[in-house]
């Protein structure tokens, strides 16, 4: 589904990402962690073209991201992404922020998108918000009503970039709920977080990234029983304490 | 004092309010126009684009509004061989000078959203058009509001320097009356009233609109 080859990338002199090779395999999940400014959310922002990469290749479903003949933002469309921040469109309510890009991309009539966004904010358990504006939502709303945009173009991929991390602790458990019903629907996902608890119980590959490198990948148990290098142990030991 | 040559001479003062509107909308209409595009260029990473608009924005707003008005005057039939009305030459100096302020409030209503509304907009599939216009573009305006304004009640009060080149707004029309009948005192402590009034109502709109952003 999605292949990675080689990918570095520089911000002028420094670089962020080091060949970075990975791929994800449809319907699975994959759980990258490591530091800040390893170099998580910059790969994920290359996955769906939002950042540019100087070296490698990204294959999402076919195409390649940085190749001339695709259309980019064709294959965004089918890229849902959810981030750290949320980034709701503030003048919208949640209804608008849902159906904008259904109605616009996939040309849907104005009554099919107000269904599917309503269809999404029941499965998301917040059809009551429908009208209500990103202002007046709860952080663990706003994150939900963000998922459920993005799935509104019913994405073949979904990337979460750090989703929990700006949550109140209180908020955190219904955001990961909604994600955990996703992973097991099936969804292919690449979600950058600590929640190592998500991780555990979802994640078919966790990667653990630091420098712009992936120092280690495992599956599950083995990852947080015995991790081979000693920078993901000193890692796992201070998110887990 | 005799307040009557006000009353007497109503009718043409008031005509040459409506000039001064006149030219007042035209270069808010024009200007803004312009300024959008130039708002987008001084945005673009594209040098080609950024540059040229950057210089042309500095300069114009290094010099006097007085100096472009004569230039225009007199230099714009000699290039394009073509005679303009001193209204017309106003005119297209007023859309050009102000375009370069309303430039620079759009790039900074814009660049006052955040990255992050693109990237989201993005991600979705929307193209740069559509994020501009669905996402971008409603939110930096209302962070412009307040200042175009400001801005528009700036642009009625430069109106008043066509006056240089002949154009018979509002201003003209008092000094015409006043070279008649010299009544200097009564006829310029109208002609600041008006101008008072007028853009006292637009500051007081421009304060209850900032106001309601705020809450």
């Amino acid at each position: 589904m999605i292949n990675i080859k080689d990918v570095s990338k520089w911000y002028g002199e420094f670089r962020v990402l080091h060949k970075i090779t990975e791929e994800i395999k449809r319907n699975q999940t994959v759980v990258i962690c490591g530091p800040s400014g390893s170099g998580k959310s910059t790969l994920l922002r290359c996955i769906n073209g939002l950042e540019y990469f100087q070296e490698g290749k990204i294959i999402v479903d076919g195409k390649s991201v940085q190749d001339p003949s695709t259309d980019i933002f064709e294959l965004r469309a089918d890229i849902g992404m959810v981030f750290q921040h949320f980034e709701l469109y503030p003048h919208m309510t949640a209804m608008d922020n849902i159906s904008l890009a259904p109605r616009k991309v996939r040309k849907k009539s104005r009554e099919d998108a107000r269904a599917i966004a309503m269809k999404l904010l029941e499965r998301v358990g917040i059809p009551e918000q429908a009208h209500k504006y990103p202002g007046e939502l709860s952080g663990g709303q706003k994150q939900r009503v963000a998922i459920a945009r993005a799935l509104a173009m019913e994405p073949k991929v979904m990337l979460f970039d750090e989703p929990t991390s700006a949550l109140d602790p209180e908020m955190i458990k219904e955001v990961l709920d909604v994600m955990i019903d996703l992973a097991k629907e099936g969804m292919t996902m690449i979600v950058v977080t600590h929640e190592m608890g998500f991780a555990r119980e979802v994640a078919d590959e966790i990667i653990f990234m630091d420098e712009g490198r992936i120092i280690e990948r495992g599956t599950d148990e083995s990852f947080f029983k015995n991790p081979k290098s000693e920078r993901t142990r000193e890692f796992l030991d201070k998110i887990l304490m | 004092m005799d307040w009557g040559v006000i009353s007497r001479n109503l009718t043409f003062l008031m005509g040459g309010l409506g000039v001064t509107f006149q030219l007042a909308v035209f270069a808010l209409a024009g200007g803004f126009a312009l300024g959008i595009v130039l708002g987008l260029c001084r945005i673009s990473s594209r040098r080609w684009i950024y540059y040229p608009a950057t210089v042309f924005i500095n300069t114009l707003r290094s010099i006097p509004l007085l100096i472009v008005i004569f230039w225009f005057y007199f230099a714009l039939p000699i290039m394009f061989k073509a005679p303009l009305t001193a209204f017309q030459s106003a005119v297209i100096s007023f859309i050009i000078f102000e375009s370069t302020y309303f430039a620079e409030i759009i790039r900074a209503g814009i660049q006052a959203v955040p990255k992050g509304q693109v990237s989201a907009g993005y991600s979705t599939g929307l193209s740069y058009f559509r994020t501009m216009r669905h996402i971008v573009v409603p939110q930096a305006l209302r962070n412009m509001v307040p200042a175009l304004v400001t801005q528009s009640i700036v642009i009625f009060q430069d109106t008043s320097l066509a006056y240089i080149i002949g154009v018979k707004e509002f201003l003209r029309r008092t000094s015409l009356v006043d070279a008649r009948e010299i009544r200097t005192v009564e006829l310029y402590v109208f002609a600041a009233l008006v101008y008072f009034v007028i853009c006292f109502i637009g500051s007081s709109i421009s304060r209850r609109l900032e106001r309601r952003q705020l809450s």
